[in-house]
């Protein structure tokens, strides 16, 4: 097929919109479509045609025929169909509109038709609040926000959606970096134990749905115990990224009994990271626990096994939980909640980790992102501090003045059952801080009800406040706010009444209001889920068993305490073999010279056959190799370069090393090793270049910091000498070095 | 408004969004379009496109189809191949 015939295919179905040549003289594709238009309430009882119909290219008018034919017919406009009509921009009468976001849209639709009917950011703010609104509705709204002019308010639905429909954030990209740049700044900065820019990218997006402009900084790949023990003054919040592979690989040369050992020492390093972080800065730390793996080591017995996967994960999950014990600026996210709704296989996308060590798929990346800003914001603002509760429909079923004490709906049977239970979690967010406020239209008795009706698991007692009477519930809110002493931000409203939650949401702005269900047998799940009402402290009992916790700790922690960056080092016991690079090892050598960008400082891309010259001819040159390994495994080969020889001075041509072991020292043991062995060849002066280019910064002083001289050059190039007859090669206090040359 | 949409020289118009998306580049496309054209283009994004394509096509690359990826020529080859 051709694409020219996919693009005038105007109903949308794709490839198979070649024009048919029917043998039998049969029906084109626009015939077929026609038919089902005509005869709608056939093909929607048989599921056919009308699902992939694009409705932008029907006429106004054929679409109005065919409402008007399954009106008749006693047929409701199906959802989905409202949908896409909707979404192709027609405006449909305002009876057969369901949903809030559907109304939305259809008024963003008659306001492109007509001018008329203007959406204002209250019309806004439910749906931003609304989760599970259809991706092509929210994408929809999102793209007649801005076409109307009101770009801001596109920009704050898009991102308040991202997570789910990150295709909303398309139609605005153009305008995002302003919307962005106008919040307020938040300096962030990101390290973990595996490549970072993924989920450094995604945090600004999820910093801003919470109205944050991330100016995110990231630390070297791997560097988050550096991190951690060297905390970036200059931030006002820190995010980990943790992940197992990244966090302990398991080396299975080791013996099994030592494995589980490895990996307590691994935990007890992070953990004193931890102690060392707290006592440097008050900032907030962002950390994920690690999400339940998806791929067991032991089978079934992952959990027992002692070098199973998921011990190992509630090995560390169990410091990190103990960190946030004892800190108040440590906040663990809770990386299963987050993840919750996406398939664990698809928690990682081995491609990613084998091609740049990237831990988490896309989705995956994205949802922690949204769900460490989700913390952030929490832990900042705190919790709401009243919860501000209707009574008819909300608390019971029924209507109290209508129904009287025996019609309502509220006990241990179907459906008062579902009342009952979200009175229960009512009372929960009480015993968890939370004042309960009544504010119901009813007669003053009203409130008696909580005593004399049996299914009732609240009592009116349970109530800081009430406010039962026939005023309007914005002036109530506002009186009772008063006699709380309390800011009414920190009210949250719940209505079953869309026209309540509307008054309130125009009138007392400062109100969170949010959509409850219709449906009140999914309201007490959704209460749980309700975030502004989540604790962000513990109770008093946590906070008791966590200095248990803490006792505990300490009898553990004297053994290892690897609070500063060079007691980290002195304990990884990491080994460098030097090697000249052989016909084994040449391909891994010319791969790195392809591959590395950052650690490199010539970027030369010398291939096999280059570097093999370097090999063969010992009197003009030679090609090192070092392999590192520590106590928690074997890096393999990370670090390499060349050097040319004339006469009595050497040149490093290429200089070259994984960010695998950035920041660990490796650098300076090699480069240390190679001068001490060029000076028992006989040279006496190597010469060293530094060639600038868009990634390699990190390396622009790292002949300075070396004991070379610079002989010449400009920022972008320069040459660094080393006289071995005067100076002594630097060598590395935390690696112990081997030369098999 | 929206900046003029840039030709398109290749089979499939999602590319332009794509390579927008990814590498916020907005040049002309065509099938020898490669990273020395687009200056974004490195082995980080290189992800970040290979993530891109999956989803908007709905379909799966492998390892080798991930290497294979050298201009938007390759990704027509692949995409193609893909029955897409």
């Amino acid at each position: 097929m051709t694409r020219s015939s996919a693009r005038s295919d105007k109903h949308g179905l794709g490839m198979i919109a070649e024009p048919i040549a029917s043998p039998r003289g049969g029906l084109s594709i626009d015939q077929i479509v026609d038919a089902a238009i005509d005869d709608a309430p056939s093909a929607l009882r048989r599921r056919l045609v009308l699902q992939t119909v694009d409705w932008s290219g029907i006429p106004a008018p054929r679409v109005a025929g065919m409402i008007a034919n399954l009106t008749r017919q006693g047929l409701a406009l199906p959802r989905w169909l409202a949908g896409a009509l909707l979404v192709a921009g027609h405006v449909l009468p305002a009876e057969l509109v369901q949903t809030p976001d559907h109304r939305v849209l259809n008024q963003l639709n008659r306001y492109a038709a007509d001018k008329e009917g203007a959406i204002s950011a209250a019309d806004i703010d439910p749906l931003a609040a609304r989760e599970n609104i259809e991706p092509d509705i929210v994408r929809a709204i999102v793209t007649r926000l801005r076409a109307m002019g009101a770009s801001a308010d596109a920009c704050r639905l898009a991102l308040a959606h991202w997570r789910d429909v990150p295709q909303a954030m398309r139609p605005i990209r153009p305008d995002l970096a302003a919307y962005l740049a106008a919040l307020p700044p938040l300096k962030i900065s990101v390290a973990g134990f595996s490549t970072t820019d993924p989920l450094a990218a995604d945090l600004s997006s999820a910093f801003g749905a919470h109205g944050r402009n991330a100016l995110v900084t990231q630390s070297d790949f791997g560097g988050a115990i550096t991190a951690l023990l060297q905390p970036d003054p200059g931030a006002e919040a820190h995010v980990v990224l943790m992940d197992l592979d990244g966090f302990a690989a398991t080396d299975w040369r080791i013996p099994v009994s030592q494995i589980g050992d490895l990996m307590r020492e691994r935990a007890d390093i992070l953990s004193n990271a931890l102690d060392a972080f707290a006592a440097r800065t008050s900032a907030p730390l962002l950390i994920n626990c690690l999400p339940a793996p998806s791929a067991p080591t032991a089978g079934l017995l992952d959990r027992r096994y002692i070098a199973g996967r998921r011990q190992a994960v509630e090995l560390v999950n169990g410091r990190l939980l103990e960190a946030a014990d004892r800190h108040g600026n440590i906040l663990v996210m809770d990386a299963d909640q987050a993840l919750g709704d996406i398939p664990a296989a698809r928690h990682s996308d081995p491609k990613l980790w084998y091609y740049g060590r990237v831990a988490y798929s896309a989705d995956a990346t994205r949802a922690l992102a949204c769900a460490f800003a989700e913390a952030w914001s929490l832990a900042m603002r705190g919790p709401a501090k009243v919860l501000a509760l209707d009574l008819d429909n909300t608390l019971w079923g029924g209507t109290y003045g209508e129904d009287g004490l025996e019609g309502l709906a509220c006990g241990e049977d179907f459906p008062g059952n579902a009342f009952r239970a979200f009175q229960q979690e009512c009372l929960r967010l009480k015993q968890q801080g939370l004042l309960l406020v009544a504010l119901s239209k009813n007669n003053a008795d009203a409130v008696t009800v909580f005593e004399r009706h049996p299914g009732m698991a609240l009592k009116a007692s349970d109530f800081a406040a009430s406010a039962i009477n026939w005023q309007p519930k914005p002036e109530n809110i506002r009186r009772i706010a008063g006699e709380l002493n309390l800011g009414l931000d920190s009210f949250v409203f719940i209505d079953d009444s869309p026209h309540e939650r509307e008054a309130m949401r125009r009138l007392v702005p400062e109100v969170v209001v949010p959509e409850l269900p219709e449906d009140p047998a999914s309201r007490p799940l959704w209460l749980r889920g309700l975030k502004c009402t989540w604790p962000v402290r513990l109770t008093e009992e946590d906070a008791r068993r966590s200095e248990m916790y803490a006792a505990e700790r300490q009898a553990r922690a004297l053994k290892s305490s690897a609070a500063t960056r060079e007691d980290y080092l002195a304990g990884l016991e990491q080994r460098l073999i030097v090697e000249t690079v052989n016909a084994d090892t040449l391909g891994r050598v010319a791969q790195m010279h392809q591959r590395t960008n950052q650690f490199n400082l010539t970027t030369l891309r010398l291939t096999e056959a280059e570097i093999g010259a370097y090999v063969r001819d010992p009197k003009h040159g030679f090609a090192f190799l070092g392999r590192v390994a520590d106590k928690f495994g074997d890096h393999g080969i990370v670090v390499a370069a060349t050097i040319s020889v004339e006469g009595s001075q050497a040149q490093i041509d290429t200089f070259l090393m994984s960010c695998r072991v950035i920041g660990r020292e490796v650098e300076r043991a090699f480069l240390g090793t190679l001068l001490t062995f060029l000076a028992k060849r006989g040279i006496e002066r190597v010469v060293g270049r530094f060639a600038a280019t868009a990634k390699n910064g990190l390396v622009r002083d790292f002949y300075a910091a070396n004991g070379f001289a610079r002989v010449d050059g400009t920022e972008e190039e320069s040459s660094w000498a080393f006289d071995l007859r005067v100076q002594t090669p630097p060598r590395a206090e935390f690696v112990s070095v081997q030369l098999e040359a | 408004m929206d900046a003029p949409t840039p030709a398109v020289q290749v089979g499939y118009p999602e590319l332009v969004d794509i390579f927008d998306d990814v590498f916020q580049y907005a040049g002309p496309l065509s099938h020898d379009t490669s990273p020395d054209q687009v200056p974004r283009w490195d082995s980080l994004q290189h992800i970040a496109l290979v993530r891109a394509i999956e989803t908007t096509f709905s379909i799966g690359l492998s390892m080798d189809e991930m290497m294979e990826i050298r201009s938007v020529g390759d990704i027509e080859a692949i995409l193609r191949r893909h029955g897409v």
